[in-house]
């Protein structure tokens, strides 16, 4: 790449370097851009905080006076009357279902990706589709949680009810969602880790297993655990995936405990699925009760994010400090 | 006097029998788990493909049933290119939802492109490691909100705020206001791809332009933003994808989800994007719905999935020629 | 030092994560699902589940939420697909109850039949569909149905003005016609609503087929409008522009009179005019409305002992609650005269035995 012209004129960039370097910094069109992309970069913040603050306004008539009421009841048709609980418990247990099946199998997958397959075309093949995976709509997880979650497999396997429209159909279908971003941050985070750590292992003897188990997968679990529940908070508020798969926006008869197992034959219902409904809902008196769901699912999901920030920079800040 | 270099043979060195069995055993776990991956793709693809053709075939040799909601009698795969999307009746007019995606995507764009790219430069180029060690977090946070809460910030917001304020003829619902909240959600997106092409631009070509005394200006515009080229073009091109696969923004907000709409042009108006289109198709109808109209979802889904499948391959490109340029 | 332990305990939380949310539910399962018994007697046992007519559901729904309060325990599903898949799984033996915003069909009747399903129809309420413009169009006062097909229906698609559906009127008898030169905006509710079905059926059904013949196609509302899902949407349509047209359900009416104005309705062309109101519907003297009933599988009220005293707390104590206020405090539909709530009643009390 050529960077200097010929025809630069060696005395005249003496002169702008002297210039640059007397002025300490300070050229207006410099500030004037530097505070330009400054100010981009506050837009989003203030976009942020627009949002927060007119969310948590809307919802503190609820959250205020019936906190307790808010939590504890179903979907209901009255404002006054209506709560979370159906949709807290359907994403408790979808969450469930993508830290069973996900991670297991995302890590798993990265595993073998970055540490034992050797460049084949199955390999190469793996890595792209895993690519092409992530970058799929949601919407379009959920045409494939309809045909083979709902559908093809309620026949065979439908006799005691597992399939169809059930919790186990919908938290399937969000564990298929988050499996590529799993994998490809477990992959990141297993390639960040030092060549010399696995020479160190082969070295007195171990089995590539053992050098994963002992040393690459402790030093790269905190990467992993910011990736996996990135994807996590992820899957937790995804909507349409479940709208597709036949989440219930209307009653849902079921009231069963929020630990019960036998609710996952049953239909169900989700957190970003009750927003939807009560968002639709006609009438102001509704806002407050769409508020408040929102500030809850807020709650889940950033804070699971927050705390996978936190830790991917703490380490990241030891790393670099080493 | 050193000692003679053993011969190096793994197979000596990996042990006794049962350690190698457990290892061939944990490979091929690991491997199965990675074939996984290739299981799913498979299943979109079949599941896509499944009813999306019964969807063309009853197009070509209608069902009676279907014949029965038309108002001419006659099916024909003409219903695909009409002047409205209303499955109920037949009217698949597909350009209706590619427009509305396309007006719905230009918006979204039009301020994550700039806003995201602007931020990049900012974390980038300008900030100290302490300004970005906070800033940065709370980006990744905005990228962390669902988007149905997007959706509603856009309905109840976006739409009487900015949208109603600027345009009297808009109503409270509009693709624009929906463009602008898939705008907000791929800000982050944008962002955090841009930021990782510019980082990756080597110090030594900001240290030559700084060293011919150019400002940082210059050298952020002239020698690093065109430096990262390749990944600033995947940052938007990734980005687009997303937006043209948003589901619950526009659902909320561009007013679509009467299950029918018109064909627009006009961002001002509402609309139905393929996303949107799908979700309304699935969530629940009134009155016996015919087969080969639900069907269209699959189709919709179909279309949707070409398109940003082709927008990832080439992104794909992109960021790769980032890796081997550096 | 510290890096090691933090990342020791990363990784100890990532397998505790998957091992506490994996492994430990089995033990949980017992403790939880033996809360089921609570006074089985008044309440029976069981489940009940209700689907048909999204029309009808608001009502089956709020009975349902204030049968919480007396009979917790009581699992009752409500659904609203539409008053013919609800008939479909009613006459299969599917449903304990079908709600409909019509009566059973003769098809409809055979198919239960053929499956020795027998049933008992109770009409539950009355539904009326208003048809609004704006207050400032004084133009127009009352319409025939007639009127509003020439306006609404098939053959209107493209109609810009109201003008423009002059001739098409005039052919069918209206004395209304010629319409006023005027831009026809039209607001209403979208192919998935219940109101939609409804204004099909009652209106432009019949003048279809006086105007094209028994083969009438389906969907005989123009479909160049979009229509919404929202009635408030519907409303601000109307009360956006001077000339519009369009309806919604009578309840969401009567809350914005001051914003709409109720169009007088008449079934044939120079018939008396009659304005929506709670008496006019409920004694059938206003046209645009309908009966809702439900439908009740005689055979699960005896087999499925929670299903009859549902049945008595929704015609019993929820009854004025669940009709008049199925959508909220102060918007439902309107609840039968006593004469005809008696016939229910009695009906019901006969098939419970």
């Amino acid at each position: 790449m050529t960077l200097i012209s010929p025809m630069v004129d060696k005395d005249k960039t003496a002169e702008r370097v002297r210039a640059r370097i007397e002025s300490g910094g300070r050229d207006p069109k410099d500030i004037g851009f530097r505070w330009l992309m400054l100010a981009t970069l506050l837009f989003s913040l203030l976009v942020l905080a627009v949002l927060v603050v007119d969310v948590v306004g809307d919802s503190w008539s609820v959250l205020s006076s019936r906190l307790g009421d808010f939590l504890a009841n179903p979907l209901r048709s009255r404002s006054d009357e209506a709560g979370v609980f159906t949709g807290l418990r359907g994403t408790f247990w979808i969450g469930i279902f993508v830290i069973c099946l996900s991670f297991p199998i995302g890590i798993g997958a990265a595993i073998y990706l970055e540490e034992y397959a050797t460049d084949s075309w199955f390999t190469r093949l793996v890595d792209v589709n895993i690519r092409n995976l992530a970058g799929v709509p949601s919407v379009v997880y959920g045409i494939l949680g309809f045909t083979i979650f709902v559908g093809l497999l309620d026949g065979p396997f439908g006799e005691d009810g597992a399939f169809g429209k059930t919790t186990v159909a919908g938290g399937l279908t969000l564990a298929v969602l988050s499996l590529p971003v799993v994998i490809i941050t477990s992959a990141e985070a297993i390639r960040a880790v030092p060549q010399s750590l696995r020479e160190a292992g082969y070295g007195v003897g171990a089995t590539k297993w053992e050098v994963v188990r002992n040393h690459v997968l402790p030093y790269a679990a905190p990467g992993i655990l910011t990736g996996t529940l990135l994807s996590l908070a992820r899957a937790l508020g995804e909507a349409a995936p479940l709208i597709l798969v036949g989440a219930i926006r209307g009653r849902l008869g079921s009231n069963a405990g929020f630990f019960e197992l036998g609710q996952l034959r049953e239909q169900f219902t989700a957190m970003p699925i009750l927003i939807t409904e009560y968002a639709t809902k006609p009438g102001d008196d509704w806002v407050p009760v769409t508020a408040a769901a929102i500030v809850i699912l807020l709650l889940v999901v950033l804070g699971f994010n927050a705390v996978a920030v936190l830790l991917r920079n703490r380490f990241e800040a030891k790393r670099e400090g080493k | 006097m050193a000692a003679p270099v053993m011969p190096a043979d793994p197979d000596l060195l990996a042990g006794n029998p049962k350690r190698r069995q457990k290892e061939s055993i944990v490979k091929t776990v690991f491997a199965g788990a990675a074939t996984t991956s290739l299981v799913i793709s498979i299943l979109i693809v079949g599941s896509l493909l499944w009813k999306a053709q019964s969807f063309v075939g009853d197009l070509i040799s209608p069902p009676a049933d279907a014949l029965a909601e038309t108002r001419d009698g006659m099916i024909s795969l003409s219903n695909l290119w009409t002047e409205q999307w209303a499955p109920r009746f037949m009217q698949f007019d597909i350009k209706t939802l590619l427009v509305a995606s396309v007006i719905v995507t230009v918006v979204a764009m039009a301020v994550a492109g700039p806003v995201g790219l602007g931020a990049a430069v900012y974390l980038s180029e300008y900030a100290s490691p302490r300004v970005r060690r906070i800033l940065k977090p709370i980006l990744e946070v905005l990228a962390g909100i669902p988007s149905v809460v997007l959706g509603f910030f856009a309905l109840r917001w976006i739409g009487p705020n900015i949208v109603q304020n600027l345009f009297d003829s808009a109503g409270n619902q509009s693709l624009l206001a929906a463009g602008l909240g898939v705008g907000l959600l791929t800000i982050p997106l944008v962002a955090s791809i841009s930021e990782d092409a510019m980082r990756s631009v080597p110090n030594a070509l900001r240290e030559a332009s700084a060293g011919l005394g150019a400002r940082k200006f210059t050298t952020s515009t002239r020698v690093v933003l065109p430096a990262a080229v390749s990944g600033l073009v995947a940052a938007f091109i990734v980005a687009t994808s997303r937006a043209i696969g948003e589901t619950m923004v526009v659902f909320l907000a561009a007013g679509g989800s009467g299950n029918s709409a018109q064909f627009t042009v006009n961002p001002l108006e509402r609309g139905a994007t393929m996303t949107a289109a799908m979700a309304s198709q699935a969530s629940g109808t009134d009155g016996t719905i015919v087969e080969t109209a639900f069907n269209s979802l699959f189709f919709v889904g179909a279309v949707l999935f070409v398109i940003t499948l082709t927008l990832n391959v080439i992104a794909d490109r992109f960021v790769r020629r980032v890796r081997q340029q550096y | 030092m510290s890096t090691k332990l933090l990342r020791l305990l990363a990784l100890l939380f990532t397998f505790t994560l998957l091992a506490a949310a994996c492994g430990g539910s089995d033990d949980s399962s017992d403790g939880a699902s033996g809360s089921g018994s609570a006074d089985a007697g008044e309440c029976g046992e069981g489940s009940i589940s209700a689907s048909g007519s999204s029309t009808v559901e608001p009502i089956t729904t709020r009975a349902a939420e204030l049968y919480e309060d007396v009979c917790g325990d009581i699992q009752i599903t409500v659904d609203g697909p539409g008053t013919g898949d609800g008939f479909a799984l009613f006459c299969t033996g599917e449903t304990d109850i079908s709600d409909a915003s019509r009566q059973i069909k003769d098809s409809e009747a055979e198919e239960c039949a053929a499956n020795g399903i027998e049933y008992t129809e109770l009409l539950v309420a009355f539904d009326g569909i208003a048809v609004l413009t704006n207050p400032n169009n004084s133009a127009v006062d009352c319409l025939s149905f007639v009127d509003l097909y020439a306006l609404l229906g098939g053959e209107s698609d493209g109609f810009d003005t109201w003008a423009a559906g002059s001739d098409l009127g005039a052919g069918l008898g209206s004395d209304v016609a010629p319409y006023p030169d005027a831009e026809l905006f039209i607001s209403a509710p979208g192919t998935e609503s219940g109101t939609y079905d409804s204004f099909i059926e009652i209106v432009l059904e019949g003048v279809a087929e006086e105007s094209q013949g028994e083969e009438a196609p389906a969907g005989f509302i123009r479909t160049d409008f979009a229509g919404n899902a929202a009635d408030n949407v519907i409303i601000e349509g109307i009360a956006g522009n001077d000339t519009s047209l369009g309806w919604v359900g009578f309840a969401f009416a009567v809350e914005n009179t001051d914003i709409v104005k109720t169009l007088a309705i008449t079934e044939e062309p120079g018939g008396a005019c009659v304005e929506p109101t709670i008496e006019t519907i409920a004694d059938s003297s206003y046209p645009v409305s309908r009966g809702l009933y439900i439908y009740v599988n005689n055979d699960k009220l005896t087999s499925n002992s929670a299903l009859a005293p549902f049945v008595e707390f929704y015609l019993g104590d929820a009854y004025t609650e669940a009709v008049t206020e199925a959508f909220g405090p102060d918007a439902g539909y309107v609840p039968l005269p006593d004469d005809l709530k008696a016939e229910t009643d009695a009906a019901f009390a006969g098939a419970a035995g």
